[in-house]
């Protein structure tokens, strides 16, 4: 049996074209996805039941013991956090909202380190973006700044850039321009027709000395800016100005190098000061395929989309403050609950430390390095694959992610109710 | 089924011809019945004010760009925070509130109706998920229409069925109440970052004119039959001397419905500028509500500005740049591949801004001005003049000559020279103001057959009970008591449970979303359709198959399904 | 009104406690001090020993005194409007937050968000300040309106950022972007300080030290003599239209 037109679960993409072959089932092949998404279909091996840690030792559990401990841990914390999110569908995250806001919990996101700093800029100066069918159809200049598409979101240039089909460009290779901005070659400078190769640290420079020529004041950038010759910088801004359609699209290496948040805001202004005299965009490349999807639903029920205290009975927002990063560090959490997301595996070491150190459960179909850190791990149904639910693409189009494989994991949004239950239970029993 | 009678309750319920009476009122389940049983719960109205539920028939509180008003803007959703409280969850903004935020502070001013004033369809999903956690007040959704390339593409062929099947496909795809054109060809020329600044100005892309999609897609959203006529935001928005296009679509509009308008004009106020540039800028508001009165196919609603920070947000791409470069404030900007665009930022309405002082005038002369009530209908254009909780000072403001010239006496001191505001003296009573905030609303919208802004039986048994005794308040001089009155229902009834108390939500609450399916012949039927199907293939970039709002996203819903002339 | 706050030590020392009731304003009115430790809410007692002597008629007659371990009490002089709050040692975030009037003196170092958007009165600190001292808040475009913040040690990155009105004086260094997007107010840096001033639009900044990676957009204006010393004059910020004024000892550009 064939499925077809099925959104992959894995990046920022959502590519919603993938076909799945499938026997009794279980996967059998996968096409057009590319390799990262095809990993994500075809993985195997999961964890069969939940566990616990008994006097230092994994124990299998049953659910209801899992879930039951899980509900004791929260409603005993003073500080407890709610971390992940990204890896599921909104109908899951709207109940780890509900929790959150009922036990007075702190609430997080992988945004937090990764797209955080582009969050705070569109706060500051907001987001003049577009759906990414426009850039398909309409961007005669594509820009990735700080990001690498071929190996992040391998099928962005296919379907919405570079190579995508568009209703007002001819030729996509004579029609459309690339330039890529990066502090090293990568694989996309060789397809790019300029290279901007920039000092590290140096892109918030750069960006204002575009601002400051696309404003006609050449005449007060140096000569050479963060390692850029200002000859190169004049080409650019002037191949900027006379697109009909330009699209920047930044990464992580903006938003995680020097200055962060700073950098996005010059790069949106940037854009903004293009506007005055052609059209474009700007879009953040997120990673997780519904990163963007917790933003959202959280900024629906509590005002903001990442990084909120619940603590205080209102909703309290101050990334720098209520940011999982920033929290693990000054050890406030007293426990801490991880769903579809993997922190063990690369957030710095102190910050895991603690997270050791405090009753912390996973969520998680897979025993990954966050199992390591855990009391407690519940397995659950593969959303996207064995679990369906709403995600929001990197531009804010929201998908239907398919049920493609019946389970008899239990989903993460089922989880989370029983543990909202479990806790109103423990409550009314004192 | 849960009873409740309403005693003592003195009604206005303008569709049923009903001024001011005193009267009980039987609930049965959802619906207002003949008479309760012995067994109902009695509510003693005292006497007070008691009306159908309010409707807003253009709000933004649901979807994309409503969320991105509150994600951009953590200043004014700090500015509105709220405490869990009973079953009321947490709530933030005060411009844009959270879902529930909107939500309680609708039923506190006695609305249980709500249409979200601009839906994207490829962003359709969205708008249904935050309608599910709005959950006091039924919800509709005005669809976008203004840049749908298939439908573009109809009327330049001059095939005006082929139009009306492309709409009736994607209202019923993405589940929409109706036909909403923001800024028609505006929004496509945005693509390239430019506009279209008059209704018969060749559009880019393709060989029409805004006036040509007007009137097309009034024609076809009559073979269709749809409740509700075509929802229109003119072009040339907040533009001075933008009143002449804004008349001039006027005169484009055939009567040919006998139920109701055959366009709604929404937020005019933005559309009734004189001048030729900020600096001889004035109200215009007269012509073009003189243009109304001679014009029963056409219902507008005033679109009021009232002072203080709020935050703009239109499907207007274009528009919001415009006053992005006037105010260099945030600005963020969403154009739909295929569809629309959209734009937000935040403002500032200061009473010593002579421009901003012109708005307010303008918006209460086309209410003063415009004589039948039910061709006028109150909205802010929620938050775009202002956050909905301003609704009470407006109705004082209409009710009270006093209460105008003290606030007048506030503002920019050159207004006087440039809005005939001063020399209208004209109260609105309470039918007035009933017909222009639910019942003209319900008929414009075409859901009475729905039960919908009335109080007999057989209606939905949505009613707002104010604390306000109209033989013990004159309006014109005691205009805070009416402020009071209007803030905070004393009871708020929805589908027959009590919501909200005394402006506190008591209930969890579930709303219904209506929609509508018209029902189009095989041949119609755009989802086999080879060259509709080819236009998704090759420039969305979601697949035709996954357009469509799933049955999951509709929760509880009402689908209206109407016969058509296809 | 003598008030002594001292705070115990506590089992689990990293739970914040926020005290925005710690005013001089709520002591006078004699509410009851209510304060959050996690997601708890319990009476200030409970945590710290407070000791009230005399009486106050004004506000200007009311004294705080706070000791023991207040390095995560947060939020301490929230809109305080007069009176006095002294630290002994280090103090949380937001001390001062919209602050419009009295004296906050710390002894030792203050985290971050020391006199976030504060409107006037002073805050003295002894040590050093954390991030966005003196600023504003999230998506905010004002930062600090009126008033006067003197940092004897260093502070941390983005102080500063979008301040509008009042006066800060920082002895030691600034990490990056000390005035951001700044648009009123001066600001005097006696140590260095790195990508100042960046987007500014209109105030006035002096480094003594030295100006790391200043940004490549603004507009030299000559030599010019300030407290008797020799300063490089810039406007900008050139990109953002500025009309900023930025004095700078000596000066680097990433280039
Ligand atoms: S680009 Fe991303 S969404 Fe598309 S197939 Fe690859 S991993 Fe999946
Ligand atoms: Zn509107």
């Amino acid at each position: 049996m064939e499925i077809r037109d099925v959104p992959c679960p894995f990046c920022g993409c959502l590519c919603d074209d993938i076909s799945v072959r499938l026997d009794d089932n279980r996967i059998l092949g996968v096409e057009n996805c590319c390799t990262l998404g095809n990993a994500k279909f075809l993985s195997k091996g999961r964890l069969q039941h939940p566990i616990m840690r008994k006097n230092g030792k994994w124990v299998e559990v049953s659910y209801e013991e899992a879930i039951d401990e899980t509900a004791r841990i929260l409603s005993d914390a003073v500080r407890p956090l709610l971390y992940g999110w990204s890896g599921t569908v909104g109908e899951a995250q709207v109940v780890g909202v509900h929790l959150g806001e009922e036990i007075g919990a702190l609430i997080d996101s992988t945004t937090s380190v990764c797209h955080n700093p582009s969050i705070l800029a569109i706060q500051e100066v907001g987001h003049p973006g577009c759906t990414l069918g426009q850039v398909k159809n309409r961007a005669d200049l594509v820009i990735y700044w700080g990001c690498n598409p071929i190996e992040a979101h391998p099928r962005h240039m296919s379907r919405y850039t570079t190579y995508a089909d568009g209703y007002f460009i001819d030729n996509t290779v004579t029609d459309r321009k690339v330039i890529v901005v990066d502090i090293r070659r990568s694989e996309g400078a060789k397809v790019a027709d300029e290279f901007i190769q920039i000092k590290p640290g140096g892109d918030y420079l750069v960006l204002s000395a575009l601002r400051a020529m696309v404003r006609g004041r050449d005449d007060v950038v140096p000569d050479s800016v963060a390692g850029v010759k200002k000859e190169q910088l004049q080409r650019v801004a002037s191949l900027m100005q006379k697109a009909k359609f330009g699209a920047v699209f930044f990464g992580l290496g903006i938003t995680m190098s020097r200055g962060k948040y700073k950098n996005v805001r010059n790069a949106i202004e940037l854009v903004s000061e293009l506007n005055r005299k052609t059209k474009f965009t700007i879009s953040a490349m997120r990673g997780h395929f519904n990163v963007y999807g917790f933003n959202e639903v959280l900024t629906w029920m509590a005002g903001y989309p990442f990084a909120v205290d619940f603590s205080r009975g209102i909703a309290f927002y101050n990334p720098g403050e209520t940011t999982v990063i920033d929290l693990l560090e000054r050890k406030e959490p007293d426990a801490c609950l991880v769903i579809a997301s993997d922190p063990g595996a690369h957030f710095p070491k102190s910050t895991i430390e603690h997270m050791a150190a405090i009753p912390t459960v996973q969520i998680d179909p897979c025993v990954n390095a966050t199992t390591a850190l855990c009391q407690v791990q519940i397995p659950v149904a593969i959303t996207g694959i064995e679990a369906a639910g709403t995600a929001y693409r990197m531009d804010g189009v929201p998908i239907r992610m398919k049920k493609i494989i019946e389970t008899n994991f239990p989903t993460d949004q089922e989880i989370l109710e029983r543990i909202v239950t479990r806790i109103r239970e423990m409550k009314r029993d004192g | 089924m849960a009873e409740i009678l309403l005693k003592n309750a003195y009604v206005i319920d303008p569709i049923s011809g009903i001024n001011g009476e005193l009267m009980d009122i039987a609930i049965s389940g959802s619906r207002i019945v003949e008479e309760a049983s012995q067994k109902a719960e009695v509510i003693d109205c005292q006497g007070y004010l008691t009306l159908p539920g309010g409707i807003d028939s253009h709000t933004h509180t649901s979807g994309t760009k409503v969320n991105f008003g509150r994600y951009m803007s953590p200043e004014d959703m700090r500015a509105g925070r709220t405490a869990r409280r009973g079953p009321m969850h947490i709530t933030s903004g005060y411009s844009v509130p959270t879902t529930y935020g909107n939500s309680y502070r609708y039923s506190a001013l006695g609305y249980t109706t709500l249409i979200e004033g601009a839906m994207a369809p490829l962003e359709a999903r969205h708008t249904h998920e935050e309608f599910k956690f709005t959950p006091l007040q039924d919800s509709f959704a005005n669809t976008l229409f203004d840049g749908n390339w298939g439908m573009l593409r109809a009327l330049e062929e001059g095939d005006i069925t082929r139009a009306a099947a492309i709409i009736a496909w994607t209202l019923t795809a993405v589940k929409g109440f109706a036909i909403k054109l923001t800024n028609p060809g505006g929004t496509e020329a945005w693509g390239f970052g430019k506009n279209i600044s008059c209704i018969n100005e060749k559009i880019p892309t393709f060989d029409l004119t805004p006036a040509d999609i007007i009137k097309g897609a009034i024609r076809a959203n009559e073979m269709l039959h749809l409740p509700h006529s075509v929802h229109l935001h003119c072009n040339n928005l907040g533009t001075p001397g933008n009143y002449t296009c804004t008349i001039g679509t006027f005169d484009l509009v055939p009567d040919i419905n006998d139920k109701r308008q055959s366009l709604y004009a929404t937020h005019v106020q933005f559309h009734s500028y004189g001048g030729s540039g900020w600096g001889d800028f004035c109200s215009k508001s007269e012509p073009v509500a003189r243009k109304v009165d001679f014009s029963p196919q056409i219902v507008i609603d005033m679109g009021q500005v009232m002072f203080g920070r709020t935050t703009t947000m239109t499907a207007d791409g274009p528009m919001e740049f415009n006053l992005y470069r006037l105010h260099h404030d945030k600005w963020s900007n969403h154009d739909v591949e295929l569809e629309t665009g959209s734009g937000i930022i935040p403002v500032n309405y200061r009473k010593k801004n002579l421009v901003n002082s012109i708005m307010w005038a303008i918006g209460l002369e086309l209410a003063l001005l415009v004589k039948n009530p039910w061709q006028c209908l109150l909205t802010t254009d929620n938050p775009n003049g202002a956050p909905f909780v301003k609704y009470p000072e407006i109705i004082a403001l209409l009710m009270s000559k006093q209460y105008r010239d003290a606030e007048f006496a506030t503002i920019h001191p050159d207004t006087e020279k440039r809005v005939p505001l001063p020399a209208l003296d004209r109260e609105l009573n309470w039918h007035e103001i009933a017909v222009m905030t639910r019942a003209g609303q319900a008929r414009a919208l075409g859901i009475i057959d729905l039960g919908k802004g009335y109080l007999m039986p057989g209606a939905e048994a949505d009613i707002a009970i104010y604390p306000i005794k109209t033989d013990e308040i004159d309006p014109s001089a005691e205009y805070e008591k009416v402020i009071a009155g209007f803030s905070r229902t004393e009871y708020t009834i929805k589908r027959g449970r009590v919501v909200s108390r005394r402006g506190d939500a008591i209930i969890d609450g579930e709303n219904t979303t209506y929609w509508v399916k018209p029902k189009v012949p095989a041949v119609y039927d755009m989802q086999h359709d080879p060259a509709f199907i080819e236009l998704f293939e090759r420039y969305y970039t979601v697949r035709m198959s996954n357009y469509p709002v799933q049955e999951e996203y509709l929760h509880r819903n009402y689908c209206i399904e109407t016969e058509t002339d296809l | 009104m003598n008030v002594t706050i001292t705070f115990r030590n506590r089992t689990n020392p990293f739970i914040p406690i926020e005290a925005e009731m710690i005013t001089p304003d709520a002591f006078l009115q004699d509410k009851e001090i209510l304060v959050g430790e996690g997601n708890r809410t319990v009476p200030l007692e409970a945590l710290a020993d407070l000791v009230i002597e005399g009486d106050g008629f004004s506000i200007e007659e009311v004294d705080i005194l706070i000791r023991g371990d207040s390095s995560r009490v947060k939020r301490v002089g929230e809109y305080m409007n007069g009176g006095t709050i002294t630290i002994e040692g280090d103090i949380g975030m937001h001390c001062g937050n919209f602050m419009s009037g009295g004296r906050i003196e710390i002894l030792g170092s203050a985290e971050g968000w020391l006199g976030r958007e504060m409107q006037g009165g002073e805050i003295l600190c002894h040590g050093d300040a954390g991030d966005y001292c003196a600023s504003g808040y999230r998506g905010g475009r004002r930062g600090m309106r009126g008033g006067s913040v003197e940092v004897i040690g260093s502070v941390g990155d983005f102080a500063c950022e979008h301040i509008s009105g009042g006066e800060v004086l920082i002895h030691g260094n600034t990490g990056d972007y000390a005035c951001a997007e700044m648009k009123g107010g001066t600001v005097t840096i006696l140590g260095d300080s790195s990508r100042v001033c960046a987007n500014m639009s209109a105030g006035t900044c002096y480094v003594y030290g030295s100006a790391e990676e200043m940004i490549p957009t603004f507009e030299k204006k000559g030599i010019v003599d300030h407290d008797g010393l020799l300063f490089h004059h810039f406007m900008g910020d050139v990109a953002n239209r500025g009309r900023g004024h930025l004095y700078v000892a000596r000066y680097t550009y990433l280039q």
